[in-house]
């Protein structure tokens, strides 16, 4: 038996998981030494330290070449480290947001911070396995700690509701691919995804039933983690019993992560199998929830509801970007992008790396649009109307251009965002990826996306007409402002406003961040 | 201890073929995922979840068998692993709800409207 000899330098490519747990562990160790009285605003400061932290670390290691780390169970390529990036970005956020939420309920603890942070390292995690059993891990790692976290407040009966959704459809999917992963293990001989691409063309030879089989059972255990049509139905339920910090988190974070994993799982296994056949999920599901989404949300009045369908309807998007990358031409064997199909491929090859960078850009900017939004849910929400579900109801925003005219501004900022009207983040990133889409020659699912945004854009303007033109309520709550908030919103509407109008510091970063591993 | 494997493995002793595990780890899969979707009571639904990890396993197990590979193996421990901390969340999440509802079955638990 021989030990793997590790050297410390190995351990860097995990500096930002490791930043995140270690500020983690310092959160929930020095909990202990308050007493129920004690301040505890450095919570969220810590949290936000550690995240900018993270997030700076895994910035400069979009610099670093794309090679195997940790024996093979995990990838450092530019696709990973700015998914850490996005989730840094995420979890830093939320965090701020948490602040005035968690005060309002007195329920203001180390163990929320250091379960946002375990979540996120997860996630980290999550986009650099290249393994099957690292990846159903980290996946575990990060729905526990949401699971927690939603089910977090205890007072009232939503939160605990909306924990166990999440976690018996969490548990389920999350079972689901791990059959799956058994059976490609199965039929190939190895869990590792860069030494599976060999012997899937024989296994495919040999057992294609068995192949099928698991790749569908991964497929379908990723669309309930990305909440795709028809696997969305504890989405609406699980965000709006959530704390709304933690629906922001579950809602880009989360999503984002999983997205990285089923775009490297696929990858690898779209060159064993016949690309069409992830080309035809994936088109299917993109159909499904851009339209099941868009037209679940129209007839919502309770915004965390609205945004939760939202969410739903912006994994489609994504979908239809994930499905360009398996667009091949007759004949043509499904390989990855390596730097040179990137720049100066054939058009199909520049298409589906457009794509790719338009799903980066796309899951940055459905970041700060979805975790600004419930920011401002959170804002407004109050305790004592929870039970009554009219927390979230769209009379809260009626006259807050008059009341809070900033606060209205960043809103709008992220409903325009949300729906793709320029100049706004939302809009460059639909642009790329429907543009890639269309490049790829997925004509008609772009159309279909077009339509479904435009019907969209119907309920996101809901909101703003709301804000801006109608009164203020008889008796309306006193609007309490609180600095983690404002901060949140402040950051958010700059990258909105600011990102939507000069992309191009973010784009030519994409040009590297497109680059994956493997080649 | 050698010779006692090797007896073990000999070829003469009649096996059980891999297939009925995997049959076996199958049936067991499509009964944890039947229970999920039609089970009343939220602890048989979270046990139906536990019966879906564990065809998984034996499947894992059955397939390092055939293979002599010792990765299956190691994936078992791990899911095991997993899945004792996901049994903790669980049950914590589930005397939550009793504690607001005093009840734990499944069409109990919607307060939420569609």
């Amino acid at each position: 038996m021989t030990l793997p000899s590790l050297s410390l330098a190995d351990f860097f490519p995990l500096l930002p998981a490791i930043l995140m747990v270690v500020g983690a562990c310092i959160l929930l160790l020095s909990e202990v030494f308050l007493s129920a009285t004690s301040s505890r605003a450095y919570q969220a400061v810590l949290t936000v330290v550690t995240s900018v932290a993270a997030g700076a670390v895994a910035v400069a290691m979009m610099f670093e070449p794309p090679r195997e780390v940790m024996l093979g169970f995990g990838v450092l390529d530019p696709f990973s480290s700015f998914l850490t990036f996005v989730v840094s970005v995420c979890v830093g956020l939320a965090a701020l947001s948490s602040v005035g939420f968690l005060r309002n309920r007195g329920a203001e603890r180390g163990e929320f911070y250091a379960l946002m942070l375990f979540a996120s390292a997860g996630m980290s995690l999550l986009a650099m396995s290249n393994e099957l059993i690292t990846l159903f891990v980290n996946i575990e790692v990060l729905s526990i700690a949401t699971y927690a976290l939603t089910a977090y407040l205890r007072r009232g009966t939503r939160p605990s509701e909306a924990g166990f959704k999440y976690f018996i459809l969490g548990a389920f999917s999350s079972a689901v691919l791990l059959y799956g992963a058994a059976l490609l293990y199965g039929a190939t001989g190895t869990t590792n995804l860069s030494a599976m691409v060999g012997p899937l063309g024989g296994a495919m030879q040999a057992q294609p039933a068995l192949v099928y089989t698991g790749v569908v059972l991964v497929g379908a255990g990723f669309a309930f983690k990305i909440a795709a049509v028809p696997f969305h139905m504890w989405t609406p339920d699980v965000y709006e019993g959530a704390p709304s910090p933690v629906s922001a988190l579950m809602s880009a974070g989360v999503k984002a992560a999983a997205f990285a994993a089923m775009v490297r799982v696929f990858f690898t296994l779209g060159q064993g199998i016949d690309p069409r056949l992830p080309l035809a999920l994936f088109s299917a599901l993109a159909f499904l929830t851009m339209v099941g989404g868009n037209l679940l949300a129209i007839p919502q009045r309770n915004v965390k509801r609205m945004l939760a369908y939202s969410s739903i309807a912006h994994a489609g998007y994504l979908l239809l970007g994930v499905a360009a990358l398996f667009v091949t031409a007759p004949g043509e064997q499904f390989r990855l992008l390596g730097p040179s199909e990137l720049t100066g491929g054939s058009p199909l090859d520049l298409a589906r790396a457009g794509a790719l960078r338009g799903i980066l850009y796309y899951l940055l900017a459905y970041t700060f649009s979805a975790v600004g939004a419930f920011a401002m849910v959170s804002a407004l929400e109050r305790r004592e109307d929870e039970e009554k579900g009219t927390a979230w109801d769209l009379e809260r925003f009626s006259g807050l251009a008059q009341r809070r005219p900033g606060w209205a501004f960043a809103m709008a900022a992220f409903m325009l965002s949300l729906g793709g009207i320029p100049p706004t983040i939302g809009f460059m990133s639909k642009l790329l990826i429907f543009q890639s889409a269309v490049d790829a020659g997925l004509i008609g699912l772009t159309i279909v996306a077009v339509l479904s945004s435009a019907a969209g854009v119907y309920y996101y303007l809901r909101v703003v007409v709301y804000m801006f033109m109608r009164p203020v309520p008889e008796g309306a709550q006193v609007l309490e402002r609180n600095w983690g908030t404002e901060l949140a919103l402040v950051v958010s509407t700059a990258a909105v406003v600011v990102l939507g109008i000069i992309p191009g510091p973010i784009t030519a970063w994409l040009e590297q961040a497109g680059t994956l591993f493997g080649r | 201890m050698a010779a006692e494997v090797a007896a073990r493995e000999s070829p003469n002793r009649p096996m059980v073929p891999i297939t009925y595990y995997l049959l076996l780890a199958a049936a067991l899969f499509c009964m944890g995922m039947f229970g999920v979707l039609v089970r009343r009571n939220a602890l048989v639904v979270f046990m139906c979840v536990e019966l879906m990890l564990n065809a998984a396993n034996l499947t894992f197990l059955a397939f390092a068998r055939m293979r002599g590979d010792a990765v299956g193996h190691v994936s078992a421990f791990f899911v095991i692993a997993v899945a004792a901390a996901e049994a903790a969340i669980g049950l914590a999440i589930v005397i939550a709800v009793f504690r607001s509802r005093g009840s734990v079955l499944v069409e109990d638990i919607r307060t939420m409207k569609h």
